[in-house]
């Protein structure tokens, strides 16, 4: 139970990215798992590069936020030039979108070659070390980005409802055209909300690989991206609440079917995907889908 | 102002030398293609073409469904994968002959499609897009599932399937079984076709164009969805049994993600809602994917620049530039290379004050177009 609580916080953080551009922008970003990759390689790219720190935990923590800065430029770069010349054609988009996937899984591949690198904390860290909470050992990075998760949220709730940003962009999300009347430059804003959605993927991606998956791999972008997509619409797409809530919702069931099909290791990928199925046929706008507004 | 009369000129005689019926043109597509095993190509460039042809019928069937129904499908695999292994486990249980598994397949391929159908068709636009996509993921996990690895072959599949022409030399085999494909992909082309310009078509496009307003006139929008899900469905599972029996093996990587992102690929290359879209964008596809970048790139480098040993990264930079150039080329050209030599086409026949030909499907596509340049 308590290990599907942290990964539905982690899932969750992974899905908000995916449904705030939808929210914004109406883009589905199938590049989306790839930023998660690409987050995970910088990490292990930043955490060689030291930053001249002696405090090994102090450099991993810098590399952690120079990796996040550093996903979020890319991303917001290739949205301006591949997928702003094709926005609102949705078919376009999506071509786009897989292909800048496979371009950034060839590029890690070209780059770091087909193997996995080891993404943890560095050796001696207090985060390596568990602890046992009601008899369940758990470790410090689990609780850690578990507690680094609810804070994000937390805080990206606020950044959504209170800031003159995170009002334009719910002022977008509702009417584009009127948004632009009223003196929001939508460009940047859809830029700038790819920055955000990028940087909680690739955040999202040190996290869960820091605390649960240990590896990172080229290929790693198709379930996140499998991942995120079933939160998403488990919730409703462009619903930030009910990301967090879809997020939790497949982890638990996640985790109970780990238990209950002992031999099955290979289904547990499937049940995302199996529980999206069986809401879109009960609700078909998800749990708490509108029309296109985000809410709150 | 001297080239601007020759170009006057040139695109009056122009439009007077390219004004073929479509239907000759397609006669001569038909003919240039039936002369390529005569061309003396070796088996192993057969086996590209061979392939573009299966790519053609995958990408003509999902082309069905988005281009002319405006379902957005992301997970065209799954009808893929179920050709593929229905008429492998047919064989392998039943040991019929290939001639008899593959229209049993196709029924089933269709009858799967209906099924699939009834919960994808609840959702619409994205969600349409992600739900489908789920489906070919969990068959292919389920496929992997201990319990029925011995049935599915796991992760291997299921290997040893008999070939089309098995009793043939190999060079002959392969042009029989590009014939074979060739007859394949024109029989579905020309059934997707009039299916297309059918009344059935024309309610597939009031679908694609507005839901509500079909629904208001009396369209039992539901029920032509499922068929385009139907008729998509056959054409998908048609190109995977036929895939499956070339490679002779049916396994999990026909349920891959790539395999559904292909026809889509291979179709914006070409042209959406087009019938020689598919085709022109899965030829596009085997040659620069299967032979510039494969077979003769390595060549130019072997012979003009000694490299003997291709550095170990140049299979992941295949790809990438494969990738980069689609990408360029879906922005330089979103609506699809075989489009825009048709709309230059049109053009041609603009300037002589003819009317237009033939159902424009996508004008409201290039009016949002130009609404957005705007």
């Amino acid at each position: 139970m308590i290990y599907g609580a942290i990964s539905g916080g982690l899932y969750a953080l992974l899905a908000l990215g995916f449904t705030l551009i939808y929210g914004v922008s109406g883009l589905v970003n199938l590049a989306h798992g790839s930023f998660y990759m690409l987050g995970t390689y910088m990490f292990v790219f930043f955490g060689t590069f030291g930053f001249f720190v002696p405090d090994p935990m102090l450099a991993s923590i810098l590399a952690l936020i120079v990796a996040v800065i550093v996903v979020g430029a890319v991303a917001s770069i290739t949205y301006r030039l591949t997928i702003h010349p094709v926005i609102g054609d949705e078919v376009a988009v999506l071509v786009v979108t897989v292909c800048l996937a496979i371009i950034f899984q060839q590029l890690m591949l070209l780059w770091f070659g087909a193997s996995f690198p080891r993404v943890s904390w560095p050796a001696g860290s207090v985060l390596l070390e568990s602890t046992s909470i009601m008899g369940v050992t758990l470790e410090y990075s689990r609780i850690f980005a578990f507690v680094f998760s609810l804070v994000l949220f937390a805080s990206l709730l606020v950044f959504v409802t209170k800031t003159k940003i995170g009002k334009a962009m719910r002022a977008v999300s509702q009417d584009r055209e009127v948004a632009m009347l009223m003196g929001i430059n939508t460009e940047r804003l859809y830029m700038l909300t790819m920055f955000l959605s990028a940087v909680l993927a690739a955040l999202a991606g040190i996290l869960i690989t820091t605390s649960i998956e240990k590896f990172a791999g080229p290929w790693l972008w198709l379930q996140p991206l499998a991942l995120s997509f079933s939160i998403v619409i488990l919730g409703g797409l462009g619903s930030i609440k009910g990301s967090l809530l879809g997020g939790f919702i497949i982890a638990f069931a996640e985790k109970t079917v780990e238990i209950m099909v002992p031999e099955g290791g290979g289904i547990v990928g499937v049940v995302p995907l199996a529980v999206i199925i069986v809401v879109l046929i009960v609700r078909p706008k998800g749990l708490f889908g509108k029309r296109v507004e985000m809410e709150e | 102002m001297v080239i601007g009369h020759l170009r006057r000129a040139y695109s009056s005689f122009a439009a007077h030398v390219f004004d073929i019926p479509p239907r000759l043109m397609a006669f001569l597509f038909l003919m240039i293609l039936l002369l390529v095993p005569a061309t003396g190509l070796g088996p192993y460039y057969l086996s590209i073409v061979i392939y573009a042809n299966v790519v053609a019928i995958l990408a003509a069937s999902w082309d069905l469904l988005v281009g002319r129904t405006g379902q957005i499908s992301l997970g065209h695999a799954i009808f893929f994968g179920i050709g593929g292994y229905s008429s492998a486990l047919l064989f392998k249980y039943y040991a019929l002959p290939i001639w008899v598994t593959i229209p049993i397949a196709v029924v089933i391929g269709s009858l799967a499609a209906l099924l699939l159908g009834f919960p994808c068709l609840r959702v619409k636009g994205p969600y349409l897009a992600l739900v489908t996509m789920a489906f070919p993921l969990i068959i292919s996990s389920a496929v992997n599932w201990s319990p029925v690895v011995d049935i599915s072959g796991g992760e291997f599949g299921i290997r040893g399937l008999p070939g089309f022409f098995p009793f043939l030399p190999i060079l002959q085999q392969r042009a029989a079984e590009y014939y074979l494909t060739l007859v394949l992909l024109f029989v579905s082309s020309v059934l997707i076709y009039k299916t297309a310009n059918s009344k059935t078509g024309i309610v597939f496009m009031s679908i694609l164009d507005d839901e509500l307003a079909s629904k208001a006139c009396g369209i039992n929008v539901t029920r032509y969805k499922l068929l385009s899900f139907m008729i998509s469905g056959l054409f998908g599972t048609l190109a995977g049994c036929v895939q499956a029996h070339l490679l002779k093996v049916a396994n999990p990587p026909m349920f891959e993600l790539t395999i559904s992102f292909l026809p889509i690929i291979v179709t914006f290359l070409g042209g959406i809602g087009t019938i020689y879209g598919p085709i022109v964008g899965a030829y596009i596809y085997a040659i620069l994917d299967r032979y510039v970048l494969t077979d003769l790139l390595p060549r130019i480098l072997r012979d003009n620049f000694q490299v003997m040993f291709l550095p170990s990264g140049y299979n992941f930079a295949k790809l990438l530039v494969f990738t980069l150039i689609v990408l360029i080329l879906v922005i330089k050209w979103p609506r699809g290379v075989s489009r825009f030599t048709t709309d230059k086409l049109e053009d041609l026949e603009e300037a002589r004050d003819l009317d237009e030909r033939g159902p424009r499907i996508w004008k409201r596509y290039k009016k949002r177009k130009s609404s957005t340049a705007t």
